[in-house]
């Protein structure tokens, strides 16, 4: 008999939100600690120069000013996949606003003004900003020393004395045979540019270097336990020395896995004799200084049969990096093992190119290569089912991944991976597919339809972890410690409903510490790749189960009964069938006493992990292999109305279907889909970083990088969540936060086809690419 | 914290004057500050003084008739966008003034504040050229009016002189003048004006006024164009050809000169449906 | 140095402030309330919404000596006796809030439009928070909790109407 939920499944509202609508949610920006100094930044002015000569005498004067630091004698090599960072600037500058001089004070005033006094010389040397030309054999090296570093091996590749930081390979089946002999061929390729995560609470860390070379850090991170891990290697201290609290997060979106601001505020702390220091990247340096979305250039070729079938394709991904790849190493590998679309194809070829160029660097982003790659892929589907005269939705229906296919990497598909097909459907039927878009009352407007496929994996190591305590309270109330973060996904809440499933407790009596501590809170390797509800959850259930035992071992002795003859509900445990000799959990958290004041037992606590299971490393000549946890698909489909005159777009409607597996708590995830759709349009349609031709970032505020608005968004959303359970996940769930964003583009993309008979490849669609191509259009015919 | 600076709130516009005077050219006059203080925040102006006028009840003020408008320096484009009168009396300037900014930002921000920036983008400044507005400034010298057609000197600069407060902005009377104001974005959110244009016809004289914004270092006036409605669509184009020839866009960040060029006369064409072809305007 | 009076949240106030200080600071430096967030400092994104004499404005640009002789509402001052406002309520209630970083902004936009339109339409609402940006939850959410709110107060008013 299945019991009923009580809490998992329904729309239970956020753990937080009390403190966040009143203002006491405390941030890393709202921190301040006794004698804590404030941190300004020199930046450089050139995508590429040599530092010939940094001045900071007349800085160091300033009253106030208590710690000056250049690049040299910091000789730390950072990351994650690859260590090609360094704190500050050394020798040369690889992007313009990337640090070169960091200085402590009292204030913040007196550290901008201490800024504004260091002299800094430079010679400008060439600079290269597109990966294409920085793949060329003649090009300038960003990493002249890439051969020396370290890096994650086995799993990345990069090739010494170039700029291509990792080349992942895909090769199944015979590409060039299948291609040669395929009825259909089709080439296309496609561009994203860099965006910005934006996050409303930009990077910021607080640190303070304590006696005996400990650290203790307070930052605004995906990562509390990564953060510990990546300084202690780097610094070369024992791993509890390094302790990371994570306050309430405004936001990450990716952009704040890995290491940010945290060795530098380290450094400048040490170096200003242990006062706590803090760093906070003004808006400008969020932009210009931390790390975006990386580039893409795709270039795909399809081959079919004449009816349809997919017989072959290949794909090159080339990735601009920017000035460091120890992040995007990974959305090249991620990106290319995903990087045919969640269709079945028996001869694939992909290489995936990540390579340095002088930019700001890039990072993880919600979708993690997939909303850039997708861009691609599911534009060139809608230009081969054109080629095939074949209705878009037929044409990927008769590809779909199904039971008994094999993914590109040879991953078998089953039942259990969720259903494609399903959400096409369902969105298709939403979105009237086979009825023709109402004209518009004005006659320069038009309308179109448009719809997207989307899939995503984890991309985590093999090894992946997590772990959960918790510890019953004397009321009988559980306390969870965990080192995912919540910065908004809504997560905590979840693992607040699980637990008080599994514990058989009211939900109000299970408290999640809001703060990470790593030390306290058990280990978790980072929030990021849609992974924590799944992990995070499964560890949640044994951690549950071994409080139970826990209760169950020492009741038994108090009631004389068999443990397995013990069952456990409403906070209390009690003989089967007899509710009315139980006794609560508030009597054995502590330990049981008796009547005699004999007691037994103690504490309880419970303790449950997850661990990544059957992942293998990929092959490095073919890709194959098993990268994939879970696998988690979905559709959009869109409706748009143009404006021929201007350009600009208007979303009628989007509809996403995702196959969330179970959904754990449909206000939340409604509110993932929502969030994340809208965020998709700003890729869609605005957003993308504006270079010069000096490699000088032309857009690093809000005035000119326009994210959506409540203006801005669709007129209407809807959302339709499947629930093909996934083996293995937490009653079924597996993960949907970042699905969302992607392939947003690719649907208005493709509806804009439908609209104007336009081919888009290029993104953002802002009104005015929209209208430039509707006039060459106009002027050609 | 905001450069370095100091700050007097004036109980005068005569003391203000004077302290302007005596700054040489260092000081600046305080209203919104929506503008100023950003610049101040990203060093691209370095006034030593700020001299701060909302104290001054007769900047606070403004009167709206049908005879002649009056808006003071001090009050806030939200007082003036949410005063029914002022929206009836001034529908393009009040469409103009709700395109600026945030609703937050529209709270502090002043109509003349807007042109004393000297945007080529300010969204106002095409109502009030095409308006034929007056700008009433204050000097150690004496009061004096300005013609706002020969108010802007080039991008960011007026033809104020460093001791002057602008304490009024005039508005003729409206003589059944229909007028209309457009404005193109990237987003529907807040935005700077790719480009702006603000047009004004009398049926009586049968002439119709342009200006355009964000397409020349300052916003540009057009000679006034004679209507002929026999041909709406040669007269269009006729406009159109006239409005082309001169602006001189640029290509920067925001757009570029060609998608200026291609919008610009879309919006030319709409002003001039609403007001000339659609029968009565407001 | 300029001395200035002002009340937050109905508490008079009196603070000693150099001419180049924010009124975002002094909130959050000076008086620790730090519910009001800095997400750009120079107007755009809507974090550091408050009310100045019952409208919102962005407290990053203005400056805290203009503050003086006015009254300001923060975050800080919008739960009522103890208790959440319906505002507050409402949020929580619609899915509203993820990260929460532009949360306290935009409640304190939404209570502005409240305070001047009781009962706004969808389009009013837009308006009220269209400067505020939000990065997590796509504004539907926002949109519905202000309605919300607007709703129950209405609901409240007739009810003590018909009583």
């Amino acid at each position: 008999m299945t019991r009923e939920l009580k809490y998992v499944g329904k729309p239970i509202a956020r753990a937080d939100a009390v403190d966040k609508v009143t203002g006491a949610a405390q941030y890393t920006h709202d921190l301040c600690l006794h004698g804590m100094l404030h941190t300004a930044l020199v930046l450089s002015p050139h995508a590429s120069a040599r530092i010939v000569s940094i001045d900071i005498e007349k800085a160091e004067q300033v009253q106030g000013v208590r710690a000056v630091l250049t690049g040299n004698g910091l000789c730390y090599q950072l990351g994650l996949y690859l260590q090609d960072k360094c704190i500050l600037a050394r020798d040369i500058v690889r992007y313009h606003g990337e640090p070169v001089v960091a200085i402590a004070a009292d204030t913040l005033d007196i550290a901008n003004a201490a800024c504004r006094l260091v002299e800094v010389q430079y010679e400008a040397l060439p600079s290269l900003l597109d990966p294409r030309d920085a793949m060329e054999e003649s090009a300038h090296l960003v990493h002249p020393d890439l051969h020396t570093y370290n890096y994650m091996k086995g799993v990345f590749f990069p090739k010494a004395h170039s700029n291509i930081a990792h080349h992942q390979k895909i090769r199944k089946g015979d590409f060039d045979r299948a291609f040669e002999k395929a009825d259909i061929r089709l080439t296309a390729s496609f561009y994203n540019p860099p965006v910005q995560h934006v996050p409303m609470e930009t990077h910021a860390a607080v640190a303070q270097a304590l006696p005996g070379n400990r650290i203790e850090i307070w930052t605004s991170s995906q990562s509390p336990y990564t953060v510990r891990h990546l300084l202690s290697v780097c610094f070369g201290l024992p791993h509890a020395d390094v302790r990371v609290h994570v306050p309430y997060v405004g936001g990450g979106f990716g952009g704040k896995a890995g290491l940010g601001l945290e060795p530098l505020a380290y450094v400048l702390s040490r170096a200003a004799g242990g006062r706590p220091v803090k760093v906070v990247a003004t808006r400008e340096q969020e932009f210009n200084t931390l790390p975006s979305r990386q580039g893409l250039h795709s270039t795909i070729e399809i081959a079919t049969s004449n009816d349809g079938k997919i017989v072959a394709l290949k794909s090159t991904y080339i990735w601009d990096a920017g000035a460091y790849a120890d992040y995007g190493v990974n959305i090249g590998r991620s990106a290319a093992y995903s990087g045919a679309g969640p269709y079945s194809i028996d001869n694939c070829w992909i290489d995936s190119y990540v390579v340095y160029t002088n930019k700001v660097f890039g990072t993880a982003f919600r979708g993690f290569g997939h909303l850039e790659v997708l861009w691609g892929i599911e534009r060139a589907m809608d230009l081969m089912a054109r080629k095939l005269g074949m209705d878009p939705v037929e044409f990927r229906k008769r590809n779909l991944l199904k039971e008994g296919d094999t993914t590109i990497t040879g991953e078998a598909f089953t039942s259990g991976h969720g259903n494609p097909q399903q959400c096409l459907e369902a969105v298709a039927e939403a979105i009237e597919w086979r009825t023709p878009s109402a004209p518009p009352i004005e006659p320069h407007k038009v309308r179109g339809k448009g719809i997207a496929m989307l899939h995503k994996a984890p991309a985590m190591p093999t090894s992946t972890s997590c772990a959960v305590v918790i510890k019953l309270d004397e009321d009988g109330g559980a306390d969870v410690l965990v080192s995912g973060v919540d910065y908004g996904q809504g997560t905590y809440t979840v693992l607040r409903q699980i637990a008080a499933e599994e514990l058989r407790i009211p939900i109000e009596k299970v408290h999640i510490t809001w703060e990470c501590d790593t030390a306290f809170s058990p280990y978790d390797w980072q929030t990021v790749a849609s992974r924590f509800a799944y992990m995070g959850g499964n560890a949640i259930i044994e951690a549950a189960a071994d409080c139970l035992d826990q209760i169950r071992f020492v009741a038994a002795q108090a009631l004389d009964v068999a443990p397995e003859d013990l069952e456990c509900e409403h906070g209390t445990v009690y003989p089967k069938g007899h509710p009315d000799r139980g006794i609560p959990y508030s009597q054995l958290a502590l330990g049981y006493t008796f009547e005699n004041g004999n007691s037994i037992g103690g504490p309880i606590i419970g303790h449950g992990r997850f661990i990544a299971k059957g992942l293998t490393h990929l092959d490095p000549d073919t890709g194959q292999g098993l990268p994939a946890q879970f696998w988690t698909y979905g559709a959009h489909s869109v409706e748009v109305e143009v404006d021929t005159e201007t350009g600009e777009i208007e979303i009628l409607n989007i509809v996403s279907a995702l196959d969330a597996g179970k959904v754990l708590n449909p206000k939340l995830c409604v509110g993932q889909v929502v969030g994340g759709v809208v965020q998709g349009l700003g890729s869609a349609l605005w957003e993308g970083f504006v270079f010069d031709e000096k490699g000088r970032l032309l857009n690093p505020a809000f005035v000119d990088y326009k994210i959506p608005t409540a203006k801005d968004i669709p007129h209407r959303t809807q959302q339709i969540l499947l629930e093909n359970p996934q083996p293995g996940g937490p009653y079924g769930a597996r993960g949907v936060a970042e699905h969302p964003m992607i392939s947003i583009p690719s649907a208005i993309g493709n509806a804009l086809y439908d609209a104007l008979g336009i081919e888009f490849t290029t993104l953002p669609l802002n009104y005015e690419r929209i209208l430039t191509r509707i006039r060459e259009k106009a002027e050609s015919s | 914290m905001l450069g370095n600076f100091e700050y007097k709130r004036i109980r005068s516009i005569e003391e203000g004057c004077q302290y302007l005077a005596e700054a040489a050219g260092d000081g600046a006059v305080l209203a919104g500050g929506t503008d100023l203080l950003v610049e101040i925040r990203n060093g691209l102006k370095s006034p030593q003084l700020l001299v701060d006028c909302k104290g001054l009840d007769v900047l606070n003020v403004f009167s709206v008739d049908d005879s002649r408008s009056t808006i003071g320096a001090s009050v806030a484009l939200n007082q003036l966008i949410e005063h029914r009168v002022f929206r009836t009396t001034h529908p393009a300037l009040a469409d103009a003034l709700a395109s600026i900014g945030t609703y937050q930002l529209r709270n502090r921000a002043t109509l003349v504040g807007n042109i004393c920036n000297a945007s080529p983008a300010a969204d106002a400044a095409p109502v009030l050229l095409v308006l034929d507005a007056v700008v009433e400034v204050a000097g150690v010298e004496g009061p004096r009016t300005v013609p706002v057609r020969s108010f802007f000197a080039g991008v960011k600069k007026t033809t104020l002189k460093p001791d002057e407060i602008v304490t009024a902005i005039a508005l003729p009377a409206r003589s059944g003048l229909r007028t209309a104001f457009r404005k193109q974005q990237r987003i529907r959110g807040h935005d700077l004006a790719v480009v702006n244009a603000a047009g004004a016809y009398s049926p009586a004289k049968k002439v119709l006024k342009l200006a355009i914004g964000s397409c020349a270092p300052t916003p540009v006036l057009l000679d006034p164009i004679e209507v002929d409605s026999k041909d709406n669509e040669a007269f269009a184009d006729h406009v159109i050809e006239t409005v082309l020839r001169a602006v001189s866009p640029i290509s920067d960040v925001r757009a570029s000169a060609g998608y200026r060029n291609a919008v610009l006369p879309i919006l030319v064409k709409r002003i001039l449906h609403e007001l000339l072809f659609e029968g009565s305007g407001a | 140095m300029y001395d200035i009076r002002f009340t937050v949240n109905g508490q008079p106030e009196h603070a000693t402030v150099p001419a180049t200080m924010t009124l975002l600071d002094l909130l959050r430096d000076r008086l620790a309330l730090t519910g009001t967030k800095e997400g750009c400092g120079i107007g755009e994104c809507g974090a550091c919404t408050v009310l100045l004499d019952g409208k919102p404005i962005t407290s990053c640009l203005m400056l805290a000596v203009e503050a003086d002789g006015h009254d300001i509402e923060t975050i800080e001052g919008e739960a009522v006796g103890g208790g959440l406002s319906v505002l507050q309520q409402a949020f929580i209630d619609t899915g509203a809030i993820q990260c929460g970083f532009c949360t306290p902004g935009m409640i304190m936009s939404a209570r502005g439009l409240l305070n001047r339109t009781p009962d706004p339409s969808d389009e009013n609402i837009v308006e009220a928070i269209a400067g505020n940006l939000c990065r997590c939850t796509g504004y539907e959410a926002i949109i519905a909790a202000v309605r919300l709110a607007a709703d129950r107060l209405a609901g409240a008013k007739q009810g003590r109407g018909q009583s």
